[in-house]
């Protein structure tokens, strides 16, 4: 009998119990709205409550379960790496939750279950990828993560989000292609379906491991794809834009974190990276990064810039990685945990401004001038937030992340991409610095007034201009994480064992 | 505890001051400021009187420790910090953004209380990295001073400059020094890495045992070139003149006076001690790019039109002399280097306090308007202008001839293994830039002091003989503290060379190579013999 212990698979059974839970009371009551973002916010709180036992333990510690009776394998385990990333999961999930959480008005669509089983849905993939130890289980929740999603870049129905939607979709299909084919590799290379050092080490031995080559690289073009490095980017702008944005955040959120969970399983089940592997990583990294960086000072739409610097961003999340040990797995994820907190709190300020202003207003650069003066709270966490993803104090939890980027690519001498990394610092810095820059400035006089009036339609389209509760409990919470993140790092790093 | 409160103190009120300070009037604003500027220098002196240490984890992952202590090579940078950091508040006043007289930045609302949050987060961002004694604490403490700097340009800046030209000046600032600061991460991270420490009492102890001779050329060369950017060396010194033009008063002089200073005390703390064999490998490059930013930097002053920017060349051609004395590789070198520091500090922060207000007054900098001279409009002012040219070229008597003096001296003589001949060219390029800045002090003596008595160029307003001609108050006293400790450390250098002599030995244990007799000249001569 497969062993099965409940509290390791907590955090990964709750959001999907709870997707049930919220089809079952959609069948029982169709009028449930507010009910349904409880429910799935009580689920994802309890997932977080799983993750609790698992963090921060020494490295080589974990936890298994889903075992294969006397001895045998086990399918899904907890270490503190995976289990931050889920917590990061879960957080991140916790947080769109909050921002897309329905205001007073009623929704006549009635689709709020449908949302919302979607996202825990997709949450739970995210979840239990981090934890998969097996080609079966890693394959079908990394596909949970994403085709969900799919879906809810296409609900609004408007022709932008099912333009997002289909690059979306086929962006993830070609992706599963690769990844599915790289499993094959595997399976053939090691003839086994265990994802873990073991099977990996003998193959290397055996004729085959060219093979093992071969799935590496594939699975790391499957997962370039949903990570948005260079050359599989195309998607991101357009997805970005066109869907809703609680539903862009899930996308730059839990998305990312889905992706390299995957990733880091993959790559701590092969223990090392061939030169050519780690060339295509570096190269990959770079090119992002570069691309990114550009793109990103043209743009003027903020949510195109947001994404963007998500394509920049992933180079950073990737560079670790040719440092194969451990050692570049945990600081691939630590790099990733500052960008999610960042980006996140950059979204919420986004998303906060676009329900004062208005849509179509609020992506504009120019919504943002004196958002200091004219939202302080939202103006100074974006602004928090910034500084962060640039690496500059006082966003000191980016800097610090871009340390623990930069610390295994030199500790394996790399000296080209670490002085090419150095360069795309100061392009990232140019690029929020640019955004800042607006926000500093004198605000425009008719905006201050609307403000401070309490702001009932000036120049915008929406009749009731008011700030969402909700959306100021994840500004806070964001806020307050990355507040604390900057002045005791120790606190976000230390998770990771 | 005394050290932690003397950081503590002025990120505090800073971080108080934005986000409660829209609600403050400028003078609350500016009395909450030089509180925190004087209780942070007071807390400064008490630190450096009792030299506490604080040694705390801070990020376990990556072996950062909160580390700070005080030595002798600190000692005078932070007092030079921390009392600039009272002048320019003191200074500031009637002059913040949104009051009447105050030149200073497009103000939608009243935007003093960022103006004074910034300052203090430069001083802070100073004080943090010149007592940091972990490496990567360090570049973290570098890294502060970055954000608040750019907003003093950016949105503080030249109100007579167009939005464009004050863009493209924080701009640079930020960038170039981004670029420097990251540069000088690598550096630190290979070092870390491959020492297994992070901590600068113990890299400096070692002395490089451990690291192969590639390791330590690649380390001296990224950390040389990561911080030159910031001294500023020619040829990365670009950034620095747009910055001055556009930057406030208080900011230029913070700049000039604290921010430079931070990179040629990186290269003294980071690069010399950890890496001694690869820095001896970088040395010559750094003697030539000193002796060629002298010359340089003299002759665009000798041509220059805009006075800020003429005292910012002049910086550059300063900086000069301190990297060719860190070049030498001797402690007589290191000693006229650390000298340098403090001088240029004081020459630059008087030069641009003058200026500044010169600035103010005529609207503009340009020194081809002709105007009265400044010897019969503003004596006081045109007093501190003459003493701050003075010293600026050198002569004997003021605290810039010092450091000059003995950069040369150490160049000319430099540490065994490197070329004798390149030095010497560098000394003597040193000797010439000392008289092409006798050339260019005297120009604008003669332009401004004098007056223009053979001008054909436009002739400038009439003046109105006003009480706001000439300093008074508030700029007077720290116009005349500064003038007073130019005169007095020219004239008595000994506490100075004195305070950092023990610790020199300590970080460069090789003196100046010509032997024993010149032992006793070289290296003794300049503590035991005083003015």
């Amino acid at each position: 009998m497969i062993t099965f212990d409940v509290g390791t698979l907590l955090p990964a059974l709750s959001p999907l119990i709870g997707a049930v839970v919220v089809l079952v009371l959609d069948v029982l009551d169709t009028r449930g709205q507010r009910v349904h973002y409880a429910i799935a916010f009580i689920a994802l709180v309890i997932g977080m409550f799983g993750t609790f036992g698992a963090l921060g333990a020494p490295t080589g510690d974990e936890l298994r379960t889903l075992c294969l009776p006397n001895g045998g394998a086990c399918f899904y385990s907890a270490t503190a790496l995976s289990t931050t990333l889920q917590l990061a999961a879960l957080l991140a999930a916790a947080v769109t939750l909050l921002l897309a959480w329905p205001s007073e008005r009623a929704d006549e669509t009635g689709r709020t279950a449908v949302t919302v089983s979607l996202l825990l849905a997709a949450t739970g993939g995210a979840v239990g990828v981090a934890g998969a130890r097996d080609l079966a289980s890693w394959l079908v929740t990394l596909e949970l993560a994403t085709l969900p999603v799919v879906a809810l870049a296409a609900l609004p129905g408007t022709r932008r989000a099912l333009a997002g939607a289909v690059q979306l979709v086929t962006t993830s299909l070609v992706s599963f292609a690769m990844l599915a084919l790289g499993a094959a590799c595997w399976y053939a290379a090691t003839g086994s379906p265990e994802l873990g050092p073991g099977p990996a080490l003998a193959a290397t031995s055996t004729p085959q491991r060219g093979l093992l080559a071969l799935a590496v690289v594939l699975v790391l073009g499957g997962i370039a794809f949903k990570l948005s490095l260079v050359p599989f980017h195309a998607w991101t702008p357009t997805t970005y834009a066109g869907s809703p944005l609680p539903i862009t955040v899930f996308l730059a959120g839990v998305s990312k974190v889905a992706a390299l969970a995957a990733l880091l399983v993959f790559v701590q089940a092969v223990t090392q990276l061939g030169r050519s592997a780690l060339i295509a990583v570096a190269v990959l990294a770079i090119a992002s990064m570069t691309l990114g960086n550009l793109m990103a000072l043209r743009q003027n739409d903020v949510v195109r810039l947001l994404a963007w610097s998500t394509v920049a961003q992933a180079g950073w999340v990737v560079v670790p990685l040719l440092s194969v040990s451990s050692f570049g797995a945990r600081a691939s994820a630590g790099y990733l945990l500052t960008y999610v907190v960042a980006t996140l709190v950059a979204f919420t300020a986004v998303m906060m401004t676009v329900s004062v202003v208005g849509a179509r207003r609020g992506r504009d650069l120019a919504a943002y001038t004196g958002l200091v003066r004219t939202h302080p709270w939202a103006g100074g966490a974006l602004l928090l937030a910034l500084t962060s993803l640039a690496g500059l104090p006082p966003g000191v939890l980016g800097l610090i992340g871009k340390i623990v980027a930069l610390r295994p690519v030199l500790a394996e001498g790399w000296w080209v991409v670490g002085v090419l990394a150095a360069a795309n610092v100061v392009l990232g810095v140019a690029v929020y610095l640019r955004w800042v820059r607006v926000l500093l400035q004198p605000a425009p006089e008719a905006v201050q007034e609307a403000m401070e009036e309490g702001g009932t339609g000036t120049v915008t389209t929406v009749t009731r201009v008011r700030t969402h509760p909700s959306h100021l409990v994840a500004l806070g919470i964001g806020s307050a994480v990355l507040v604390l993140g900057s002045v005791q790092p120790e606190l976000l790093l230390g998770l990771l064992g | 505890m005394a050290l932690t409160l003397t950081l503590v103190v002025p990120a505090v009120v800073a971080v108080w001051l934005l986000a409660a300070g829209r609600r403050y009037a400028p003078r609350t604003a500016r009395g909450l400021a030089l509180i925190a500027s004087v209780v942070t220098f007071l807390l400064t002196l008490v630190t450096v009187a009792l030299r506490t240490e604080v040694d705390a984890p801070w990020v376990t992952s990556l072996g950062l420790r909160w580390h700070f202590a005080v030595d002798g090579v600190t000692i005078p940078l932070a007092l030079l910090t921390a009392a600039l950091g009272i002048a320019v508040v003191v200074h500031a006043r009637g002059r913040e953004p949104g009051r009447p007289g105050g030149a200073i930045g497009p103000s939608g609302g009243n935007s003093a209380a960022t103006y004074y949050a910034c300052l203090l987060l430069v001083e802070f961002g100073a004080l943090a990295t010149f007592f940091a004694r972990d490496a990567i604490l360090f570049f973290v403490a570098f890294e502060v001073v970055l954000v608040p700097m750019w907003v003093l340009i950016s949105r503080f800046g030249d109100d007579h400059a167009t939005e464009r030209a004050r863009a493209d000046a924080s701009n640079r600032f930020v960038l170039f020094t981004a670029l420097g600061s990251t540069l000088m991460l690598l550096g630190i991270l290979v070092l870390v890495v491959q020492s297994g420490t992070s901590d600068l009492g113990l890299l400096a102890a070692a002395h490089g045992a451990g690291l192969s001779a590639p390791t330590q050329v690649l380390v001296a060369t990224l950390l040389v070139i990561g911080l030159g950017i910031k001294v500023p060396l020619w040829p990365v010194h670009t950034w620095l003149p747009p910055a001055h033009t556009i930057a406030p008063t208080a900011g230029s002089v913070l700049l000039a006076a604290v921010l430079l200073k931070m990179g040629t005390y990186g290269i003294i703390r980071l690069a010399i001690p950890t890496v001694p064999e690869g820095f001896h490998v970088v040395a010559p490059f750094l003697a030539a790019s000193g002796a060629i930013g002298i010359l340089w930097g003299g002759l665009a002053c000798l041509v220059e039109r805009d006075l800020k920017r003429l005292v910012a060349y002049s910086s550059v051609a300063h900086m000069g002399f301190v990297a060719l004395g860190l070049a030498s590789g001797t402690q007589t070198g290191m000693q006229a280097a650390l000298f340098g520091n403090v001088a240029h500090g004081l020459v630059s922060a008087l030069l641009f306090f003058v200026v500044g207000g010169l600035k103010e007054r005529w609207g503009s900098a340009d020194l081809t308007v002709a105007r009265d001279a400044l010897r019969d409009v503003s004596p006081r002012m045109g007093f501190a202008l003459v003493v701050g040219f003075a010293s600026a070229l050198g002569l004997p008597g003021l605290v810039g001839f010092w450091g000059e003096f003995l950069a040369v001296y150490a160049a000319w003589t430099p540490a065994e293994g490197l070329p004798v001949p390149l030095f010497r060219i560098c000394a003597v390029a040193g000797v010439v830039g000392m008289s092409l800045a006798a050339a260019y002090s005297l120009r604008v003596l003669r332009l401004v002091w004098a007056g223009h008595q053979n001008w054909t160029g436009p002739v400038g307003p009439a003046p109105r003989r006003s009480r706001r001609d000439d300093a008074h108050g508030a700029e007077l006293l720290v116009v005349l503290a500064l003038v007073a400790l130019v005169i007095g450390l020219g004239v008595v250098p000994k506490p100075l060379l004195g305070a950092t002599e023990t610790d020199v030995t300590v970080l460069v244990p090789r003196s100046s190579p010509v032997g024993p007799a010149s032992s006793a000249t070289g290296g003794t001569t300049v503590e035991a013999s005083g003015p």
